[in-house]
């Protein structure tokens, strides 16, 4: 057992913890912190994979932008010390069972495929190969992708101007 | 570069000194130890200094003394400062939510240290030459909205809330011009991580070779970094006339002191970062040409040139909170919304054409 | 060093953190009164509950953030790789940024963005 195995397991039962006590506390701020915990566990595995430009797109965007918007629409929707109500019986009765029906089909796809494990160099996560790999308008470059994310981007923002404009004028 | 005593060579002696006694884990161990209590004692360094320098500079600038009773010239000023925080009760408000109050002083002290591990204070010194590090930094950078926000939601008092909501929309406006302003500079010294970025300066700094849209870029990360500290003239979050405190109205004791230091130690190292990407770092000055004063300024150690950047960028920082008055939030975000991010937009597309056409030094 | 600096860092942060409050919480008396307990408004009391009715606008403005921090971490791969390719990452980017910064515009034609 390397150091390195030990602390994955470290951060996947971070990662775990976290994200079960997000989901089964009642007051809800709370929630949105441990999902941070959680995210930055994640940020934590890429890490351990060597892919740190990743990692700090993940702490950039998830952490530092979803998890700060989410929080703005609690401070918008909820009172502080509010707590949320007890969930039904049956609602967790059905949570239990599709979580468990989920967990059995991943288990299933994952001892029924065959990992090879190779000696071969890993793919280069650097900045610079993502980048030309991005820029690349040859067959296999990513240039096209690219611009159309330029133009999902818009359509995100002019969507969310609508709706919200919409809601201030009401 | 002949320098007497080099700090990587006392460096790489500490380190197979060690190695030569004990088993290489152990001897990593114990590096660990000394990385972290070296790291530590900058920090309670920088603020203690940074205490005593902002007030003698608040006072030589209101044409008054500071500071002068406690100690020669008032330098205890600081440490008077740290034992009445110690000494007072750290309150916790009854309606509040107890963890996430106690909490967000850790989250804001241990994102403030995050973000020093890829600074190189001279040739070699640096925690972790991260190939990202100037994107780390960012990354870590924008963690710091979190603890404020917390602060202010588990206070249970409408002033902190609203003081921690302004705080969080300015601070996070603010990110993206500071981001697009390092762009800049990545951009020219094709490379992310910080040696390289300095290494890249080695013919000259930044603001010199890449003229205008450098030094526009500088002046933007300049501003961005005192708003995003929540400084003066940007910072009505937490001014004391304003909204008493702001998102740290109801905490007293260390725990405010946490928040505080968290507030230098983020100036401090927004300033490194400053020095490293744009004044070079722990690069001397050259002018081309001049030989002799190019070999005399390569005596001057490059901590020491290092740390003069740093103290200069504070300086202004510091300058700008007993200067200018204070702006409204909505004059704050139309600032960043109308004029800064615009500007740094086309600056981003500026620069790279000038540096296709190979106009820069 | 290496990436255990990371941990490092974020045990000597929290360590500093733990000793100082903790050292403050040991050295100051305590002295229970209700009064401390409740929420500072400058000498009044409280009236109502803590929830105000908080402007929408302000949720406009993460939003708007988050969509250019996006765009702003597509631009760091072609920073790190522009000098190396040239005129066709240049081309390539104008055409990005133009779609977005329309995106700019369009936010402060519809007052989203000055709406204080």
């Amino acid at each position: 057992m390397s150091a390195s195995t030990i602390i994955f397991y470290i951060v996947s039962a971070l990662v775990l913890v976290f994200g079960a006590m997000s989901v089964f506390t009642r007051k809800i701020f709370r929630a949105a912190i441990y999902l941070l915990f959680s995210l930055i566990g994640i940020a934590g595995i890429y890490i351990l994979m060597n892919m740190d430009f990743i990692a700090a797109l993940q702490v950039l965007i998830y952490v530092g932008g979803i998890i700060v918007l989410i929080i703005f629409s609690i401070f918008l929707t909820h009172q502080a010390g509010d707590k949320l109500p007890k969930p039904l019986f049956k609602r967790i009765v059905a949570g239990a069972s599709m979580a468990a029906f989920g967990l059995i089909v991943v288990l299933g796809v994952f001892y029924k495929t065959a990992f090879k494990v190779t000696t071969e160099a890993g793919i280069d996560h650097s900045a610079r190969s993502i980048g030309r790999q991005m820029l690349d308008y040859h067959h296999h470059g990513y240039v096209y992708p690219f611009e159309i994310v330029s133009f999902l981007l818009l359509a995100a923002l002019v969507g969310c101007i609508v709706i919200a404009v919409k809601i201030q004028k009401k | 570069m002949q320098l007497s005593i080099s700090l990587l060579e006392i460096t790489r002696a500490i380190d197979s000194w060690l190695n030569s006694i004990f088993h290489p884990h152990v001897a990593f161990g114990i590096e660990l130890v000394l990385a972290g209590v070296a790291v530590i004692l900058l920090v309670v360094a920088m603020a203690v200094l940074m205490v005593y320098a902002e007030r003698k500079l608040a006072g030589f600038m209101q044409m008054r003394l500071g500071p002068m009773r406690v100690g020669k010239y008032g330098s205890m000023q600081a440490i008077a400062d740290v034992m009445k925080l110690l000494l007072k009760e750290c309150l916790v408000p009854t309606n509040s939510d107890k963890m996430m109050f106690k909490l967000a002083p850790f989250v804001v002290t241990v994102v403030s240290f995050m973000t020093i591990v890829p600074i190189a204070f001279a040739r070699g010194i640096q925690l972790w030459d991260i190939n990202i590090g100037v994107f780390y930094i960012t990354a870590v950078s924008s963690l710091s909205v979190i603890g404020i926000l917390m602060a202010g939601w588990s206070s249970n008092n409408k002033y902190s809330l609203l003081g921690a909501m302004r705080s969080g929309a300015q601070i996070v406006s603010y990110e993206l011009s500071g981001g697009l302003a390092l762009i800049v500079v990545v951009m020219m010294s094709g490379t992310l991580s910080i040696s390289g970025i300095v290494q890249a300066q080695a013919d000259g700094w930044w603001v010199i070779k890449g003229h205008i849209p450098v030094i526009i870029a500088f002046v933007t990360f300049i501003i961005t970094s005192t708003a995003e500290l929540n400084r003066a003239p940007f910072d009505l979050a937490e001014a004391e006339s304003e909204l008493t405190a702001g998102y740290h109205t109801e905490y007293s004791g260390m725990q405010f002191a946490m928040f505080f230091l968290s507030e230098y130690t983020n100036m401090f190292v927004l300033s490194m970062v400053a020095a490293t990407v744009f004044l070079g770092g722990w690069m001397p000055f050259h002018i081309a040409g001049l030989e002799g004063f190019n070999h005399f300024m390569d005596y001057i150690p490059g901590i020491v040139w290092f740390f003069g950047k740093t103290f200069f960028i504070l300086f202004l920082i510091v300058w700008f909170r007993w200067t200018f008055p204070r702006l409204r939030i909505d004059q704050l975000l139309k600032l960043e919304w109308k004029y800064l991010l615009p500007v740094s937009i086309i600056n981003v597309l500026f620069a790279a054409f000038i540096a296709l056409m190979g106009w820069y030094l | 060093m290496g990436s255990v600096s990371i941990l490092l860092l974020m045990f000597c942060g929290f360590a500093f953190a733990a000793l100082a409050i903790g050292l403050g919480n040991k050295l100051s008396l305590k002295r229970y009164n209700p009064e401390k307990g409740e929420a500072y408004e400058c000498g009044m009391e409280t009236q109502g509950t803590t929830w105000v009715q908080f402007h929408v606008g302000y949720y406009l403005f993460a939003l708007v953030f988050l969509l250019f921090d996006v765009e702003i971490a597509f631009l760091y791969p072609w920073a790190v790789v522009f000098k190396e390719i040239g005129m066709v990452a240049f081309i390539e980017i104008v055409f990005f940024v133009l779609v977005l910064f329309l995106g700019l515009l369009y936010a402060h034609k519809k007052k989203a963005l000055s709406w204080m």
